[in-house]
């Protein structure tokens, strides 16, 4: 791969240009929710350029690392969530360093985002002073809790925004114990992604909307609106009542919930008449399953116990993948719980070439995974590595500001970049 | 509907014209991650026309609870919010002519939307050749469970339980127990977001080029970018990781969990990343014997000790209101925020100022609360209405988009074409 030709011109697929061939992003963000959003861009072709602190992106000390030896080349969370970008660095608390940052501004189309609020205000980065510089420049700020309102001048990471959206006291965990995150960055993802749809559309549409603007993502809002709020904020509003988590997939219909298996855990789900019929042959027409307390979806919920400790009689025999594979072909919805590694190995992703190998100079070749979602017309997904830190240094200041051989030696003895 | 602005002559620099006006979107998305691609792409500017009908309701329309406590297709407060922003054309597609009035509707739109499974649309006699002798650079947004194609095309789940194809299910739960199912359908609106997303990198596509494509979305895919942390210890080193409660995914934050308080399920959610932000917390509790151990001092000893950090902390917390407390320790630059349930979310002032919610005039005289623009931006302002009344952009589809004439469209509408 030769990175001196890493940007978004370049084919970004197999050999056809991206589909956001054109738009030039700045990535100032750290860790997962600005970084990921920001790799949305570069993967569909965008070109981005990752600005980092001169001591790197947090995520460059987290891991998780090769036998677990920490070295800021050899971050999984920042191989993941960098690839296609070119990176540079610069500390934008110096005056000279913000000054460069200011200049980048200029140049790009978008700024993707994460600091606490007042950390961009302490730098002097606020969206009026930016829009001042580009007045076309689309912003998009990625925070636990948004620019505006009570909580914007706190301090919070993805733990606190997914628990203030209402989604784990609803959904996730078990009454009278603690509500529950899901076991990864679900909130940050979120934003991310929301993130990303919004801003595009900004950029997209700039020229009709009359210029640049900031996009405000509040990480814990997004999930709350449109996760939580969907289903639940009509309710509360008009009779003042509303659900906590059961623990139990669904509590109103049953079976449908996590059951083990042999080996493991199987969602199971059989819902409709023939759905549960399926299962019923499936699992060789138990004569409990006849009875009546197990007639419909409903009543067999009111007897979900004796239920499920029928049905897991019947699981504890059997593979997940045994369940999933008899039940599918009997028309019901069953499938297994996978691991991470046999969500990894599964051959379904391999024949759709979700999962891609690329080449990295200190970890050396590494599976990915791929893009998101699939565009015939304008392939994308990661083809370059995350930059090293600092890597594009020389490139970035050269050709996009200009700066001589002599001007970045002085930056760079001056610790900015 | 937002496309009414969008033929409005606007002035190019007003500040609330919005980004995508003058894009035209047929959804025959349905249930819930179909319809919140349309309506993220409406609440950005685009005229969304969802095609439904009488003759097969949507079952989202017929779940309760309904405005006023009375049923009817027209009145789910789940739907309304989760529909907003999508407008509404009533097409039988049973019948041939409402199938012609379908691709002339497409023939004029920019984008066609939809979420059934591999094939649905081609049986339907939508494919996306079908569609192209219509309408060539047309953008065709397909969005399986697992996929267009691949051994699993045809798999069955719902939105629920999608997630345990993805290896998120394996890590929901408490630390060291069973996966516990998380309770509703995360990757709906999470696909359909992406979604909106995934359309609006191809019309920059066609911008570039003049091409339009058939996306394809697996929502299996899509979700599975959310474990990526966990997959990479998988890469690196063979680690399969599991619930682990509310600790930090990568063992890079302690304490990192959240916390009982005074009251009945009232929680404090509590992350501590550097040791700037442990001395703030234990500064924030009065220093404690317990809090200055060398065992606590530094992030490495918190990590390996945390159960008995997390149990220490919420004896504390436990003594406490959990927005009192939480303000506090903000107070202290520490990130802490209540645990919110959902009678909690319209009193929250940070939701109140940001309008996360919205109390919203529906056109068969009811007021309800539904959610409006979940992301903000400084110069474009969303229009927003509640989830379509059934059929409500007929006349404006029909007679003005397509030019029917009033006598050909009342006698669409008695045959129950347009129905």
């Amino acid at each position: 791969m030769n990175h001196a030709q890493g940007r978004g011109a370049e084919p970004s697929g197999a050999g056809r240009a991206g589909a956001l061939t054109g738009i030039k992003v700045v990535d100032f963000g750290q860790m997962v929710s600005a970084p990921y959003c920001a790799k949305l861009f570069s993967d569909y072709g965008a070109e981005v350029v990752k600005v980092e602190p001169p001591h790197g992106d947090a995520a460059r000390s987290i891991g998780p690392f090769p036998g677990d030896l920490p070295h800021r080349e050899k971050s999984g969370l920042y191989f993941v969530n960098n690839t296609n970008k070119r990176g540079i660095t610069c500390d934008v608390a110096s005056t000279e360093g913000r000054e460069l940052f200011l200049r980048l501004l200029r140049w790009a189309d978008v700024l993707v985002e994460n600091n606490l609020p007042r950390q961009m205000q302490a730098w002097g980065l606020t969206y009026p002073q930016l829009q001042q510089v580009n007045p076309g420049l689309v912003v998009i700020s990625i925070t636990p809790f948004g620019q505006t309102g009570p909580y914007a001048g706190w301090n919070g990471y993805d733990l606190n925004a997914f628990h203030l959206s209402g989604a784990s006291s609803r959904y996730c965990g078990r009454p009278g114990e603690m509500p529950l995150e899901q076991g990864t960055f679900s909130a940050d993802y979120y934003g991310a992604i929301a993130g990303a749809a919004w801003g595009l559309a900004a950029v997209y549409g700039r020229d009709l909307v009359g210029g640049g603007q900031q996009v405000d993502v509040s990480c814990a809002e997004a999930i709350a609106a449109s996760f939580v709020g969907g289903q639940n904020i009509g309710l509360v509003a008009q009779e003042g009542r509303f659900d906590k988590r059961t623990g139990v997939g669904m509590p109103l219909g049953a079976p449908a919930t996590i059951v083990p298996c042999k080996d493991g855990h199987v969602w199971m789900l059989a819902l409709e008449r023939g759905q549960w019929e399926g299962l019923c042959k499936v699992m060789g027409d138990p004569e409990w399953a006849s009875l009546e307390i197990f007639n419909d979806m409903y009543v067999r919920a009111q007897n979900a116990d004796i239920m499920y400790s029928f049905i897991q009689e019947w699981t504890a025999g059997h593979t997940k993948m045994e369940i999933m594979e008899k039940c599918q072909a009997a028309g019901c919805p069953i499938t297994a719980v996978f691991t991470i590694a046999e969500a990894a190995e599964q051959p379904h992703l391999a024949a759709r070439d979700y999962f891609v190998d690329i080449e990295h100079p200190d970890l050396g070749r590494v599976r990915n995974l791929g893009a998101p979602f699939k565009l015939p017309a304008s392939p994308g997904g990661p083809v370059r590595p995350a930059p090293r830190l600092g890597q594009h240094n020389a490139e970035v200041y050269g050709e996009l500001l200009g700066l001589g051989s002599g001007e970045l030696a002085s930056l760079r003895a001056g610790g900015i970049i | 509907m937002n496309a009414v602005a969008t033929n409005t002559p606007v002035p190019a620099r007003t500040s609330g014209q919005l980004p995508l006006a003058g894009i035209r979107v047929v959804n025959f998305g349905w249930v819930w991650a179909g319809p919140v691609v349309g309506q993220t792409l409406a609440f950005l500017g685009a005229e969304v026309l969802k095609v439904e009908s009488r003759q097969r309701l949507d079952m989202t329309r017929t779940l309760p609870p309904f405005a006023e406590g009375k049923p009817g297709p027209d009145r789910s407060l789940s739907n309304h919010a989760c529909w907003a922003g999508n407008g509404s054309v009533a097409l039988n597609l049973k019948e041939q002519e409402a199938r012609d009035l379908a691709f002339d509707l497409i023939a004029h739109s920019d984008v066609v939307v939809e979420n059934f499974g591999p094939g649905v649309m081609e049986r339907l006699g939508f494919g996306y050749e079908r569609l192209r002798e219509v309408r060539p650079d047309v953008i065709l947004f397909s969005m399986p469970a697992a996929g267009l194609y691949g051994p699993l095309e045809h798999v069955r789940t719902y939105g629920m339980s999608l997630t345990s194809l993805t290896g998120l299910d394996s890590l929901v739960g408490y630390k060291g127990g069973e996966p516990v199912p998380f309770e509703n359908a995360f990757s709906d609106p999470l696909a359909g977001i992406f979604g909106a997303f995934a359309i609006i990198t191809a019309l920059n596509h066609r911008r570039n080029t003049g091409q339009g494509q058939h996306i394809d979305l697996s929502q299996q895919e899509a979700v599975m970018q959310l474990v990526a942390p966990a997959y990479m210890d998988y890469v690196l080193n063979g680690r399969v990781g599991g619930p682990k409660g509310n600790e930090h995914p990568l063992a890079a934050a302690a304490p990192h969990s959240v916390f009982p308080c005074r009251g009945d399920d009232r929680w404090i959610s509590i992350a501590v990343r550097t040791d700037a932000e442990w001395a703030a917390l234990v500064h924030a509790m009065g220093e404690p014997e317990w809090a200055r151990a060398a065992a606590f001092a530094t992030l490495q000893g918190r990590v390996a000790h945390i159960d008995a950090l997390h149990r220490r902390l919420g004896e504390w917390t436990a003594q406490h209101d959990d927005r009192e407390l939480a303000a506090q320790l903000q107070d202290h630059g520490v990130a802490a925020a209540p645990v919110l349930n959902v009678g909690d979310l319209l009193q929250d002032p940070q939701f109140a100022a940001r309008n996360t919610f919205v109390e919203v005039d529906h056109p068969l005289g009811f007021r309800e609360t539904i959610y409006g623009a979940y992301v903000k931006m400084s110069r474009s302002v969303p229009v927003v209405r509640p989830g379509p009344m059934l059929g409500q952009d007929n006349e404006h589809a029909f007679r003005e988009v397509l030019g029917l004439g009033e006598e050909r469209y009342r006698d669409l509408v008695e045959r129950q074409i347009i129905y």
